[in-house]
C-alpha cells in the first residue's frame, strides 16, 4: 500500500467517524432501523472508521518493510489514529455526546496536514532504530499524547464554559473527572514511553540517560503534568489555576514532540532527530 | 509569612533560597566536580544522604520545617522550579566545557533544586511506606520510591561509569582505548577483528554495520560475539557496542569503532525504573479514580 491510497483510506475513516460523532449526539434516539439506538451506531461507526485507518497503517507497514515510526509525518498517522480512540474510550466510559466530534475534528486536522505536507516515506530505517523497543517506545507516546490532547481540550472547554456548568458531581464535577482521567492514563503511558526509551537508549548508545534535548523536554513535559497531578490532590485549590497548569503542560509537550527540531539550542545536537 | 501552617509561599521561599544559595556556591567554589564523586565517596554519601533523611524524618514531630516537607505545598514548588530549571537547560546549547546555565549539569542551583527534590522523595516514601491499602496510595508509593532510587543512584552512580573508545582492526588484537578525557588507558581484555559487515540500502545509506569480534580476557577465556547497533555484546561486566568505521572506506572498512561501557550502578538504576514501570501499570489499570472527600 502506498503513500497515494492514504488520501482514500483516510476520507473513508473520517466520514465513518463523522456519522459516529453525529450519532453520539442524538445517542438516547433509536435508530429508525433495525431497533437499534443512536448510540449503538455511534460506536459502531468510530470503531468501524478506526479499523479502516488501521488497516491503512498495517498495509503502509507492510509495504514500507519497516515500522512507519520515523518521520514526523508518519508519527502524526498514529496520532490520528489514536485521537478518535481516545474519544472513545471516553464515550463508552461517560457518555459524552461532543466528545467524538472534537477527537474527529482533531484527527482530520492532522490528516490535512499528512495530506498537504506529506513527507518522503523510503524505506530505509537506520541501523539505530531498528530495535524491538522502536515500536513501543513510538506508539506508547503517540497514545500518551492523544490523551493528553483530549485532556487539553476538556480543559478549555471547561474554562471557556466553566461559570455556566453546575459545580457538582454531575456538573464541572464530571468534566473534571474526566479530564483527571485522560491526564492519569495520559501520564501512565507517557511514563512507558520515557523508561522503554531510557531502557533503548541503554543498548543503542551505551548509556540510559544522557540529558539530550528530546531527554531534556521529555523530563520537563513529565514533572509538568505531575505539577498538575500534585495540585489537584490538595482539598480546596483553585481549579482554574489547576486547568492552566495543564494548557501550559501541554504547550511545553508540543516542544518535546516537534518544538525542538527548530530549537537553536538543540539542532545538530540532538540524537532524536532522524528525518 | 512563617506562620503555621507553612503555604505555597512559604514553599516557593524555601526554594528561592536554595537558588540564592546555588548561585553564591557557584560564584565561591565553581560549578559542581561530579568526577569526585568516584566509588567509594559515592557510596558514603549515599549512605550519609539516606541517613540525614531517615534522622529528618524521626525528628518530624519536634522540627516543624521536616514536617512541611512532606506536604503539597514543599512539593509542587520544588517540582515548578525543576521544571523551570530544567527549561533553561533545554533553551541552552549544554556543553561540557560551558559554565552557568551552558553546563546545567554542573551548576549549583539546578543540582539543589534536584538534590531537595530527592530529600522530599524520601521524605514521602518514609512517610507513606509502601501501602496496599488503597491503589492511588501503591501508585504513588511506587513512582515515588522508583524516582528516589533512579535519580540518587543514577546521579551518584554516573562517575563510577566508563566509556572507552576502542578502535579495532583485523588480525590486530587491541586493548588500548581511549577514555572521553582522550586518555588512552589499557583494558583488562583484549579484542580482535575478524569481519567488519556493512549492508547498504539502494540509495546507499547504510542498512546495518556490525562487527565479528574474538574477546580475549587476561585469563585467557576467548569469547566469539556478532556487535551490531542495537545489539551490544556483554564480557565479564563490559558492555560492547558498534560505534562507528571507516566512512570513508564504507563496506570496504578495515577497523570498526566500538565502546566499551562499564556502569556498575545499573542494577540499581533499573530497580527504580521497574518500580516507575510498575506504578505506571497499576495507575492505568486503576484509571486512579481520585475520590473527592479524600485529602
Amino acid at each position: 500500500m502506498s503513500w497515494d491510497s492514504f488520501i482514500y483510506f483516510s476520507m473513508a475513516a473520517v466520514l465513518l467517524w463523522a456519522i459516529g460523532a453525529y450519532a453520539a449526539w442524538r445517542d438516547n434516539h433509536p435508530l429508525p432501523v433495525f431497533n437499534l439506538s443512536y448510540r449503538w451506531l455511534a460506536y459502531a461507526a468510530t470503531l468501524a472508521g478506526l479499523l479502516v485507518f488501521f488497516s491503512f497503517i498495517i498495509l503502509f507497514w507492510i509495504s514500507l518493510e519497516r515500522p512507519p515510526l520515523r518521520t514526523m509525518g508518519e508519527t502524526r498517522l498514529w496520532y490520528s489514529f489514536f485521537l478518535p480512540l481516545a474519544g472513545l474510550m471516553v464515550y463508552s466510559r461517560w457518555k459524552y455526546k461532543w466528545i467524538l466530534s472534537f477527537s474527529t475534528l482533531l484527527a482530520l486536522v492532522f490528516i490535512c496536514v499528512n495530506l498537504f505536507k506529506p513527507e518522503i516515506h523510503s524505506k530505509t530505517l537506520m541501523p539505530a532504530l531498528q530495535s524491538p523497543w522502536f515500536a513501543p517506545h513510538v506508539i506508547v507516546y503517540m497514545f500518551a499524547y492523544a490523551l493528553l490532547g483530549a485532556a487539553t481540550l476538556m480543559a478549555l472547554f471547561i474554562l471557556v464554559k466553566g461559570k455556566s456548568l453546575p459545580d457538582t458531581r454531575t456538573g464541572r464535577g464530571k468534566e473534571f473527572e474526566i479530564t483527571d482521567n485522560l491526564v492519569y492514563i495520559g501520564f501512565a503511558f507517557m511514563t512507558f514511553g520515557m523508561l522503554f526509551g531510557a531502557l533503548w537508549a541503554k543498548e543503542a548508545w551505551g548509556h540510559y540517560w544522557s540529558w539530550d534535548p528530546k531527554e531534556t523536554w521529555a523530563a520537563i513535559t513529565w514533572f509538568s503534568y505531575l505539577v498538575y497531578i500534585h495540585y489537584r490532590n490538595i482539598p480546596h485549590h483553585k481549579e482554574r489555576l489547576a486547568l492552566w497548569m495543564l494548557l501550559i503542560a501541554f504547550v511545553l509537550l508540543q516542544m518535546c514532540w516537534w518544538g525542538i527540531n527548530y530549537l537553536p539550542s538543540a539542532i545538530g545536537s540532538s540524537v532524536h532527530t532522524y528525518s | 509569612m512563617w506562620n503555621k501552617p507553612w503555604t505555597f509561599k512559604e514553599g516557593f521561599l524555601i526554594g528561592g533560597g536554595l537558588i540564592v544559595a546555588g548561585l553564591l556556591l557557584e560564584l565561591t567554589v565553581g560549578p559542581v566536580v561530579w568526577d569526585a564523586f568516584a566509588w567509594p565517596a559515592n557510596g558514603l554519601v549515599l549512605a550519609g544522604f539516606v541517613f540525614m533523611i531517615v534522622a529528618m524524618h524521626l525528628l518530624r514531630r519536634k522540627v516543624y520545617a521536616f514536617r512541611f516537607l512532606t506536604t503539597y505545598q514543599a512539593a509542587i514548588p520544588a517540582m515548578c522550579y525543576a521544571v523551570v530549571l530544567t527549561i533553561v537547560m533545554g533553551l541552552t546549547r549544554q556543553t561540557v566545557n560551558g559554565s552557568w546555565i551552558n553546563n546545567m549539569l554542573s551548576f549549583w542551583p539546578f543540582v539543589l533544586i534536584y538534590v531537595f527534590m530527592a530529600v522530599i522523595l524520601g521524605l514521602v516514601v518514609l512517610k507513606a511506606p509502601f501501602s496496599i491499602k488503597s491503589a492511588s496510595k501503591m501508585v504513588a508509593g511506587l513512582f515515588h520510591l522508583g524516582l528516589f532510587i533512579t535519580m540518587t543512584t543514577a546521579t551518584l552512580g554516573n562517575a563510577d561509569m566508563q566509556r572507552m573508545r576502542m578502535i579495532v582492526a583485523k588480525g590486530e588484537p587491541e586493548w588500548r582505548v581511549m577514555d572521553q578525557q582522550g586518555y588512552v588507558k589499557e583494558m583488562p581484555l583484549a579484542i580482535e577483528l575478524q569481519e567488519f559487515i556493512m549492508e547498504t540500502y539502494d540509495d546507499g545509506s547504510p542498512r546495518r554495520f556490525a562487527s565479528k569480534i574474538e574477546i580475549l580476557t587476561q585469563e585467557g577465556k576467548k569469547y566469539q560475539a556478532t556487535v551490531d547497533v542495537n545489539k551490544p555484546a556483554e564480557v565479564e561486566g563490559w558492555k560492547i557496542y558498534q560505534y562507528g568505521y571507516d566512512t570513508q572506506a564504507g563496506a570496504q572498512s578495515n577497523i570498526s569503532i566500538l565502546e566499551l561501557v562499564s556502569d556498575p550502578w545499573l542494577p540499581y538504576v533499573y530497580t527504580g525504573i521497574f518500580l516507575m514501570l510498575g506504578g505506571g501499570l497499576l495507575m492505568f489499570v486503576t484509571g486512579m479514580r481520585r475520590k473527592e472527600e479524600q485529602a
